[in-house]
Parts: C-alpha cells; sequence; structure tokens
C-alpha cells in the first residue's frame, strides 16, 4: 500500500478517535490552527476586496487610487503572509505526539508527511471556509465606507470564483508549510527529535537589510527625475516593499543582539527568563511582533503622508480634496487591518506557547514558580522585542521619508500626534492580545490533571 | 529520627474512586521512603498531598520546621507555593525542566525565585553541578545533555535551595537500566550526605530496595510498611563513591 493511500486511510480514523477528546484537546489540536487560518482568509478577502474597488473605475484619476492602492497591499501583504505562515506551522506542529505514535506502530516517513500535509490542509480549509462566511458577515460593512464621496456598496464584494481562489491559496500554503516543516524536524518512532541549539540569527542579515535600505533612500531621493506620477507612486511603492523586506531581514539578528544583552544583566527570574525566550528562537520571537514593526513604519508614512497632503492644500478643487479625504480613509484603513493581524497573531502565537509548554508550567507551578512570574515573563518575552523594532522601524521610515520632506516636517503636531497615536494603539492593542494569550496559564494550572501524569 | 512530615487521616477523592482512604503517614528527618504500589493505588496523590501540590478532601498534613509546626492542610495558594519553593524540591520523571535555559540556570533559577542574587546563585549551581558530575556541561542546553544527565540537573535543582524534603516521582521511570542505577546513586547519596529526607513514588522494585524504607499502597491504604530504617547509610555504587565528599554542598 502507498504511503499517500495509507495516509488517506489513516486520517479520517484518527480524526475520528481525537473527535471523542475534543473538549479536552480540541482547543490545541484544532481550534487555534482553525481560528488563525480564519482570520487570515478573512483579512486576505477583506484586502482583496477593498483593492478591486480601485480597479472599477477607468477615469483620469482612477490610476492614482489604483497606484496608491498597490502601496497599503505592499504594506499589508508581508503581515498577512507571516500570519497565514504562523497559522500553517502552527496546525503542522499540533501533530508531533501523534505522528511518533504511528511511527512507533510501524509507518513509515511517507505516510507521516502525507498525514502532516492532509491534516493541516483539512484544518486550513475549515478554517478558511469559515474565515470567508465571516467575511461574508462583514463586507455589507465596509461596503458603508465611502470613497470619492460614495460608499463603495457591492464593489468590495469579491466574485464566488475569486472567494474560491482566496480559500484555495490558503490550504496551498497550509500544505506547502507543513511538508518543509516537517523537513526540519524529523518524527522518529521515539517522539519528535527536539532541536538541540538555539536558532541563529546572523550578523549578514544586517548587512543585507542595510544594503536594502541604502538602496530605497536612493531611489527615493531621485524621485523627482522619475518624471511622471504613477512611475513616482510605483517607485515609493517599490521602496516601502523594500524597506519592509529590510525589516524582516534585520529583525531576528536585532533581537537576538539585544536579547543577549539582557541576558547579560538579568537580574530577575522573568528578566532571565524573557531573554532565553528571545533567544530560544530570534526568528519565532520577530514572527509575533513583526507586525507592529511594520504598522509603526506604515505609521511614520501616514503622520508624513498626512502632512504632505495638508501641505499641498486643494484651492477648492473638488477631486483633490476628495483624493486628500480618501488617502487618510484608506492609511486608517490600512492601520487597522495591520493591528489586527498583528494582534491575531501575537494572541494566537501565545496561547499556542502556552498550551505547547503546558507539562512544563504544570511542572514549574509545582515547584513553587508563581503564576505571576510565568505571566510576566512571557509578556516581557514579547513586548521587550516590540518596543525595540517599533521604534528602529519608525527610524527606518524616518529616513526613508526625509530625503522627501525635509526635517522641518517632522515637527509639525499632526506627524507627531499621529505617530504617537498610531505607536500607542499597536503597543495597547498587542499587550491585550498577549494578555488574552498568556491567560491560557491559568486555565492550564487550573486543571493541571490534563497536563501532567497523575495516573496512580 | 524526629518526625519531619506527618499526616493524619489523609482522605481524598476523585469522581467514583477514593485515592487516599484514611491514611496516617510519618517521614523521619533523614529517611529515603519509597512509596510503591499499582497503578491507580494512591502513591501519586499521596506524594502530592504531603507536598502541598493537592489539597486532601480532608485530614491533616504537618511540617515540623526549626521554628514551629506548619499545617499544609489550612496553607493557601500563595503561601503554598513559597512552601514548595523553600521547604521542598522536586525530582519528576522527564525533569520538566526549561530547555531554553542552560544547565547552570535551571538550577540557579531555583534560588533566584527565593530572593538569592544572580551572581550567588549561579555560583552555588554551578558547584552543585559539579558535586553531581556535570563540571564542563554547565553552559549547555538541556536539547545538549543526555537522559541521565537530566536528572541530575534537575537533581541539583530539587537541592540547591537547601530543600530539607526532596519529592521524587518515578525519577528514574525515562531511563534505560544502567542509567537509572546512575541517577538513583546520585540522587540517594546527595539526599544522604545532606541530611535531607527523600520521598520517591516508584513502580520500580530496584528503585524500593534502595530505599531505607518502603511503604505499600492499595486502593489508597497502606497495606505494608518497612518500619523506620537501621542506621546503616545506603550502600555506594562503587562507580559514585567518590561523589559523597562533594555532596555537602
Amino acid at each position: 500500500m502507498s504511503s499517500l493511500s495509507m495516509a488517506l486511510r489513516l486520517t479520517p480514523y484518527l480524526a475520528r478517535s481525537n473527535g471523542s477528546s475534543f473538549r479536552e484537546t480540541g482547543l490545541r489540536d484544532a481550534g487555534l490552527p482553525i481560528l488563525a487560518f480564519g482570520t487570515v482568509t478573512a483579512l486576505l478577502l477583506t484586502v482583496a476586496g477593498g483593492s478591486q474597488v480601485f480597479w472599477s473605475w477607468s477615469d483620469d484619476i482612477a490610476s492614482t487610487y489604483q497606484a496608491l492602492a498597490v502601496v497599503a497591499m505592499v504594506l499589508l501583504i508581508i503581515p498577512l503572509l507571516t500570519l497565514g505562515a504562523s497559522a500553517a506551522r502552527l496546525a503542522a506542529r499540533r501533530r508531533d505526539d501523534r505522528l511518533a505514535s504511528l511511527r512507533l506502530l510501524g509507518a513509515n516517513s511517507g505516510t507521516v508527511v502525507w498525514m502532516t500535509v492532509i491534516e493541516s490542509t483539512v484544518l486550513a480549509a475549515v478554517g478558511a471556509l469559515a474565515g470567508a462566511g465571516l467575511y461574508a458577515c462583514t463586507a455589507p460593512f465596509l461596503g458603508l465606507i465611502q470613497f470619492r464621496g460614495q460608499a463603495i456598496g457591492s464593489h468590495a464584494w469579491l466574485s464566488v470564483p475569486s472567494i474560491l481562489g482566496c480559500v484555495l491559496a490558503v490550504c496551498v500554503l497550509a500544505a506547502a508549510s507543513a511538508a518543509l516543516g516537517l523537513r526540519k524536524v524529523m518524527v522518529t518512532p521515539l517522539g519528535v527529535r527536539t532541536r538541540q541549539t538555539a536558532d541563529g540569527a546572523h550578523w549578514v542579515r544586517g548587512l543585507i537589510a542595510a544594503a536594502v535600505v541604502v538602496v530605497g533612500v536612493v531611489a527615493m531621493g531621485m524621485l523627482s527625475s522619475f518624471g511622471a506620477f504613477i512611475v513616482i507612486v510605483a517607485v515609493m511603492g517599490g521602496c516601502f516593499g523594500l524597506a519592509l523586506l529590510a525589516l524582516n531581514l534585520m529583525g531576528p539578528w536585532i533581537l537576538r543582539l539585544r536579547a543577549l544583552s539582557q541576558l547579560k544583566h538579568a537580574k530577575r527570574p522573568e528578566q532571565l527568563l524573557a531573554a532565553r525566550t528571545v533567544l530560544e528562537s530570534p526568528k519565532e520571537s520577530w514572527r509575533q511582533v513583526g507586525g507592529v514593526a511594520m504598522t509603526s513604519f506604515v505609521g511614520v508614512f501616514v503622520g508624513v503622508g498626512m502632512a504632505v497632503a495638508d501641505s499641498m492644500g486643494t484651492n477648492g478643487d473638488t477631486e483633490a480634496t476628495l483624493l486628500v479625504r480618501d488617502i487618510n480613509t484608506g492609511v486608517m484603513i490600512t492601520l487597522l487591518g495591520s493591528f489586527l493581524m498583528v494582534a491575531c497573531s501575537a494572541g494566537v502565537n501565545q496561547a499556542a506557547a502556552v498550551l505547547d509548554r503546558a507539562s512544563t508550567l504544570v511542572a514549574l507551578d509545582r515547584v513553587g514558580m508563581p503564576r505571576k512570574l510565568m505571566v510576566a515573563a512571557r509578556v516581557k518575552a514579547v513586548m521587550s522585542p516590540l518596543f525595540l523594532v517599533a521604534g528602529i522601524s519608525a527610524a527606518a521610515a524616518a529616513v526613508l521619508v526625509l530625503p522627501l520632506t525635509g526635517a522641518a516636517l517632522l515637527t509639525q503636531p499632526v506627524v507627531i500626534l499621529t505617530i504617537g497615536g498610531v505607536f500607542a494603539a499597536g503597543f495597547l492593542l498587542v499587550r491585550l492580545a498577549v494578555a488574552a494569550g498568556t491567560a491560557q496559564i491559568s486555565q492550564v494550572l487550573a486543571r493541571p490533571e490534563r497536563y501532567a501524569s497523575m495516573d496512580s | 529520627m524526629n518526625a519531619i512530615l506527618h499526616a493524619q487521616q489523609l482522605t481524598k477523592h476523585y469522581p467514583g474512586s477514593i485515592a487516599l482512604d484514611h491514611v496516617d503517614f510519618t517521614a523521619n528527618s533523614g529517611e529515603s521512603i519509597a512509596i510503591i504500589g499499582p497503578s491507580g493505588s494512591g502513591k501519586t496523590t499521596l506524594l502530592h498531598c504531603l507536598a502541598g501540590i493537592l489539597a486532601p478532601d480532608a485530614g491533616a498534613i504537618t511540617l515540623n520546621t526549626p521554628s514551629s509546626p506548619l499545617r499544609l492542610d489550612t496553607l493557601g495558594d500563595a503561601a503554598l507555593s513559597r512552601l514548595r519553593r523553600e521547604e521542598f524540591g522536586f525530582v519528576f520523571q522527564q525533569g520538566m525542566l526549561l530547555p531554553e535555559l542552560t544547565a547552570l540556570e535551571n538550577v540557579a533559577l531555583a534560588l533566584m525565585l527565593n530572593g538569592t542574587d544572580r551572581s550567588t546563585s549561579e555560583s552555588r549551581a554551578a558547584e552543585w553541578l559539579g558535586a553531581l558530575g556535570l563540571a564542563g556541561m554547565e553552559q549547555r542546553r538541556l536539547g545538549e545533555l543526555s537522559g541521565g544527565q537530566v536528572q541530575r540537573v534537575a537533581i541539583a535543582r530539587a537541592q540547591v535551595t537547601g530543600a530539607r524534603v526532596v519529592f521524587a516521582d518515578e525519577p528514574t521511570g525515562a531511563l534505560d537500566s544502567a542509567t537509572s542505577k546512575e541517577v538513583l546513586d546520585v540522587l540517594l547519596h546527595s539526599v544522604a550526605a545532606n541530611g535531607r529526607t527523600l520521598l520517591v513514588v516508584t513502580h520500580d522494585p530496584t528503585v524500593a530496595a534502595r530505599c531505607q524504607r518502603v511503604v505499600e499502597l492499595r486502593d489508597g491504604r497502606i497495606v505494608a510498611d518497612s518500619g523506620s530504617p537501621s542506621p546503616a547509610p545506603p550502600r555506594l555504587a562503587p562507580a559514585t563513591a567518590n561523589f559523597k565528599g562533594a555532596f555537602n554542598v
């Protein structure tokens, strides 16, 4: 019997047996991945639906809106992909224990790979369909948003083939991520082989990121020589994308350096634990806070963008007035979407991390580690990198826009207020999401028998 | 011998079953006691009640501290948590240490939780690791240690705070027989050398045979107790005999 046919036979069987104990393990095994995939799909459809509105216009100014929509999508797509990849990894790592048991029973590695891919894809499909349902529920409200002086209405609705295409894309992402993820851990009959060394984050990442920022600064400095407005906007969009890429490259490396310094100077247990948590996997830490780095980056552009629009003036030109207003609307929607992705990512990742470590948390509680210290360590492990990357992202954005706007613009109150508001809202939202995730610690410790053996 | 831990008429129910049925039990200072019995006999429940992890439905548990006797069954969560940190040490089957920390940090953390500064904590942790045969491995993460070495780290963590009672739940359950013997030697000798009391829950008769006293549970009741130990110290295995002096950390 081939590995695939064996996997097709075993997967439904195991899913049934797991279903009987869903209340015990359902949240850990299926609930979180489904929630994560659902959120990814709903946000993806919302972004796609919102963007298509701008392509339904064909008049002179339509190209301006389309160019700005491209910039917004560039800003949103990276945190969205990050959230999607987190969801896929979450789905794949749920299966570790059961897959090891299967290996013990004689299943070969091919069967295990196929089962992982099938299960992750099924979870993704369920989540994606739920996400599509959520999009269908929210689309009427999205239709109330006004662009060019009127509600976008049914233009925000995607066609059924487009929705199915998005659902399929999420499933493919889940399947690919599951297959690639299994290449990193060898599931042996005695369990999943644990990683023996911490993840690294090489300094070369910093070098590449610095080069990318230099290219971006040069391109922004040459904007006026590009001539046509649409080309200028396209170059700006490209620079935004390059800056986000630089942030993604540099982020884990910076976090590792900072955590090493914090580890060296840690005096209290929670400081030690938080620093070690980040050092265990700087990339994982970056995935949790990277979205807010993007938001902070966007926030600086928002402030500057609004100030630019404000200083341009419209001289009674209705079309220009609407454009300025619509830019503000688009920027706020982009920020809201970005915040939502970050909050979802942080909440899901924290809840998953707590459930993954449930038996260790129970053991630590038994040896007398205070619960508030466990929570404090997890909060610090997220918020400390968050503050760091937000600051660096804002600085990177400021460096990029300086050639365009000049230093004087940064002294305008509207810029400072907008940026401050963006940062405060982002921090608060992530802190709330982390609190929701770490609330799982109390639930785990309230029912320790679910997670620790008390068999005699 | 002085009683350090005393349980009286301890009773604990789980839905549909009784785990402890009016159990009377006393652990004396410096004893190593094996608690044995078939699955479901209540041995882990007894260990958890004595350690203040589980609250009994009825009965009293008294810990004799240098200042005054302490009734565990009347303490709140925070006080019990503090008691477990300061008076007790734990060794679990899988070590249950933090994988992201080094061996040294795992042991030092127990002291830092009690308010000891980091430098002193790490210095004392290093002494313990050295005494347990892990010198030179202090900076290794748990994934870089063998199962037996991880259990040695857990044994160091359990005693570095000066805990007067060490609770061990199947401490060799996940090890092969040779490593199991090695870890048990380390556990017994380190506990004895420092005058601590050891309570071990085990299915393994060879582990029980190495303890000074064996208590057998069945259906939530003590059905056999070999009684207080002879004054002779536990037998030293040749491979670890040279550690004896080093255990007085």
